[in-house]
């Protein structure tokens, strides 16, 4: 078949330092190549090294061929004319994508009006109409970004590029941070595309977004395409072991945790109901968590797990209903939160952070520098700013400062939704570790039904019937 | 704007005008009351200083100040007079002048036209110099435009409007501009040029900022990379965006321009509302304190309720 995208020995660097190296692939149109990859692999580097929107302190090697005509991967005035005509890029986060001061119609309808110019032009509102009513947004159309979910955010963002005709569509980390139901949303979108013949490129972490997408798919490892071939064949039999890490780090294929022993009630709560304003979350929710226990809350975003957890740890009041603490003693209930960038004091050393909590709760200064090597960090970390550690350090970190507490039970908020396969695994095996070691309880809140099932003894679902 | 534009605009425009009118109450209530205080705890003898600003410092005598006293009714206790006060401000009468004896409202009148004048031509101003600057550092942030810039409007704030406003009579002394003075458009060079010069030192530092959140903004590089030409991408998904930090601090730099104001028209003989503020503290003309007080204050709440509007008609997000 006949090659619509072809990419040549493309490389990125930074100064001496290679982010990508000698990456080569072709694409026919009606084909999906799926790159995936840990965080920091370069995948998304590659997304705007063919697009030629790199940022200017990198530099690009190799040559990029968009229908036929090839340009330098460093020339990027060649391939700006084919921006929406030629290549669509759909945006990472849709909701930051999207103009947050106009009209969603008029966000499509401005790409059938100014970009694809094949004389239909005015026609562009009502053709705009009709694209965001075949994905079901009818209603929406005079709405702002602001107004609308993460997963209809997208999918007026892959109506705003799709509009445009492009042959060939990248779709750079199209799933990120969202949940199940908006994820397989966005995967019926860009299989739609496929079979309307468009040519596709994904980037992702999410091995199963990859297999729903079939094609092909190539593993990048520090920048190197380690592994590829059809999607099934690569999944089945990994041949790279680093491609075997990858699949064995995900939550369904983890091997079973044994169910700890549990002990005498925690917390009991019963008949909890919360909304806010006219919305409302969930009602008539009894639960109860015992010593030791982990308990996983699953369910779609929005739904209202984190507002539950906020309820049983006292730091909300619910709307009705009661929850009883048996707690020993004060700040025995600890939580650890989904972003531990957001958790820590910017501007401070780790620590002053670690010296201040110790200083606040009477403790031994020196509890800290075990409870670090246990959970296999290096105690010099703690001299770097939170924004200097990567991000699966600083949840491990996050931990310790937990365990400092001697906490009875502690309400994990997503704590690994942000980390990329590998690092999820290590985190939560060190989490689950030092509960066991502890005794303490565990309240898991994760939109991961795998990882739910693999962690946690016990799963209570929260679904969005209100 | 379309109908449904102008349907939500006009529903969330109720809770502002509601707010500020309250504090168009409140601020008046306040800068009424404090002003009246304020005079009455001044050292040294109320009918005295009136009585030498009717006749002059050289005329007056302990019987003019007498004859003052009585026709004012000056020794009456200060509650009488706060009362007095509050009597005919609800009859919508700010009373006369004690030192000129016409009503105040009417010299309010004058007044205001020249201040609205000066502070117009003030901000004008500021945005002939401050847009410039600010596009120019936020395209090359870290360039020497941006830093150059940075220094200059440290430099220009620190400086209060009164030294600065001497400077310029200095630096222009030998450029032939008045630097007293009205009636003509060059006697409104200077104080205006010196109070926008204050207003930009802060504005191209905010028009810096705005742009250059803009073009890191995830929302202008996704309205390039779907097609749009540089113009349109700019146009339809830069410039709304990029001025509602602009417009939003204008609301914060009204506190300047009312202080600057005061200041500047007193330096250069501008016949505003401030010029007549300081003349009637100097004379305890408390009735003229009392207007002009009131009056800029609430010209104060009525500018930052038009900038609220402004805001709510650029940004969908606070409807």
């Amino acid at each position: 078949m006949k090659r619509i995208l072809a990419v040549d020995g493309l490389s990125v660097r930074a100064g001496d330092n290679a982010l990508l190296r000698d990456v080569s692939f072709a694409l026919a149109p009606g084909e999906a190549l799926t790159l995936v990859g840990q965080s920091g692999a370069g995948k998304s580097l590659l997304a705007q090294a063919i697009m030629g929107n790199l940022p200017d302190a990198l530099q690009a090697a190799g040559t990029v061929e968009v229908a036929g005509v090839a340009s330098a991967a460093a020339d990027h005035h060649t391939r700006r004319p084919l921006w929406g005509r030629q290549l669509g890029l759909l945006p990472q986060e849709p909701w930051l994508a999207l103009d947050p001061t106009m009209r969603i119609l008029a966000q499509v309808e401005e790409t059938y009006r100014h970009v694809r110019r094949d004389g239909n032009a005015a026609n562009a509102r009502q053709r705009a109409r009709e694209a965001l009513a075949g994905l079901g947004l009818q209603d929406k159309a005079g709405h702002y970004p602001h107004q609308i979910s993460g997963g209809m955010a997208q999918r007026v963002a892959f109506a705003a590029v799709y509009a445009g005709g492009a042959p060939i569509l990248i779709a750079d980390e199209p799933t990120k941070g969202l949940d199940r139901r908006m994820r397989d949303e966005v995967v019926t979108l860009l299989r739609e595309a496929l079979l309307e013949g468009c040519a596709l490129l994904t980037v992702t972490h999410d091995l199963e977004v990859a297999e729903a997408l079939g094609g092909r798919l190539a593993v990048i490892e520090q920048g190197r395409i380690v592994e590829s071939g059809a999607t099934t064949t690569v999944m089945q039999a990994p041949q790279h072991p680093y491609t075997q890490a990858l699949l064995a780090a995900q939550p369904r294929n983890w091997p079973a945790e044994p169910a700890p022993a549990s002990g005498q009630p925690l917390l009991t709560a019963q008949g909890l109901a919360k909304a806010f304003g006219r919305q409302r979350l969930f009602a008539g929710i009894d639960l109860c968590v015992h010593a030791g226990e982990r308990l996983a809350l699953t369910g779609p975003s929005g739904c209202g797990k984190t507002t539950l957890g906020n309820i049983l740890l006292g730091v909300l009041k619910p709307d009705a209903g009661r929850v009883v603490s048996h707690a020993a003693r004060p700040f025995a209930f600890q939580k650890l939160y989904q972003d531990p960038v957001a958790a820590f004091p910017a501007r401070q050393t780790l620590r002053q952070t670690f010296a201040d909590l110790c200083r606040l709760h009477r403790l031994d200064p020196g509890a800290a520098a075990p409870l670090l090597a246990e959970l296999g960090l290096d105690a010099a970390l703690l001299d770097r700013l939170p924004g200097e550690v990567s991000g699966g350090e600083l949840q491990r970190i996050a931990i310790a400062r937990i365990l400092l507490l001697k906490p009875q039970l502690v309400f994990a908020d997503e704590p690994t939704s942000r980390l990329d396969a590998i690092t999820q695994k290590q985190t939560m095996a060190v989490l689950l570790r030092a509960l066991e070691r502890s005794g303490a309880a565990l309240v898991l809140v994760t939109h991961d039904d795998a990882l739910a099932e693999r962690v946690a003894g016990r799963r209570l679902a929260i679904d969005t019937a209100y | 704007m379309n109908a449904q534009t102008l349907i939500s605009f006009g529903r969330s425009l109720l809770p502002v005008l509601l707010r500020r009118g309250g504090q168009a109450l409140a601020v008046g209530v306040l800068v009424g009351m404090l002003s009246f205080l304020m005079m009455r705890w001044l050292p040294g003898d109320f009918a005295y200083r009136i009585a030498a600003g009717r006749y002059g410092y050289d005329l007056v005598s302990a019987e003019a100040a007498e004859a003052v006293r009585r026709e004012l009714a000056l020794d009456a206790p200060w509650y009488v007079a706060l009362a007095g006060w509050w009597q005919q401000l609800l009859a919508f009468d700010l009373g006369n002048s004690l030192v000129i004896g016409t009503p105040v409202i009417d010299e309010i009148r004058h007044q205001l036209g020249h201040t609205l004048m000066l502070a117009g031509a003030a901000l004008g101003l500021s945005l002939l110099i401050g847009l410039p600057l600010g596009v120019a550092a936020g395209l090359r942030p870290g360039g020497w435009a941006d830093r150059l810039g940075l220094l200059v409007s440290v430099a220009l704030r620190a400086f209060p409007p009164f030294l600065l406003g001497l400077l310029m009579v200095i630096v222009f002394a030998g450029a032939d501009l008045p630097a007293a003075g009205h009636g003509e458009a060059a006697n409104l060079f200077l104080p205006a040029l010196t109070l926008a010069l204050g207003l930009a030192a802060g504005s191209s530092r905010i028009v810096r900022e705005a742009i250059r959140n803009v073009l890191a903004s995830e929302h202008y590089a996704f309205a390039q990379t779907k097609g749009l030409p540089l113009s349109l991408a700019v146009w339809r998904h830069a410039l709304r965006n990029m001025a509602l930090p602009v417009v939003a601090y204008l609301g914060v730099q009204l506190v300047f321009v009312i202080e600057g104001v005061v200041i500047l028209e007193t330096l250069f003989a501008w016949p505003g509302i401030g010029h007549a503020l300081v003349h009637a503290v100097f004379w305890r003309d408390v009735p003229m304190i009392q207007g002009t007080c009131l009056m800029l204050a609430l010209c104060f709440v009525l500018l930052n309720a038009l900038v609220d509007l402004l805001c709510l008609a650029l940004d969908p997000r606070h409807r």
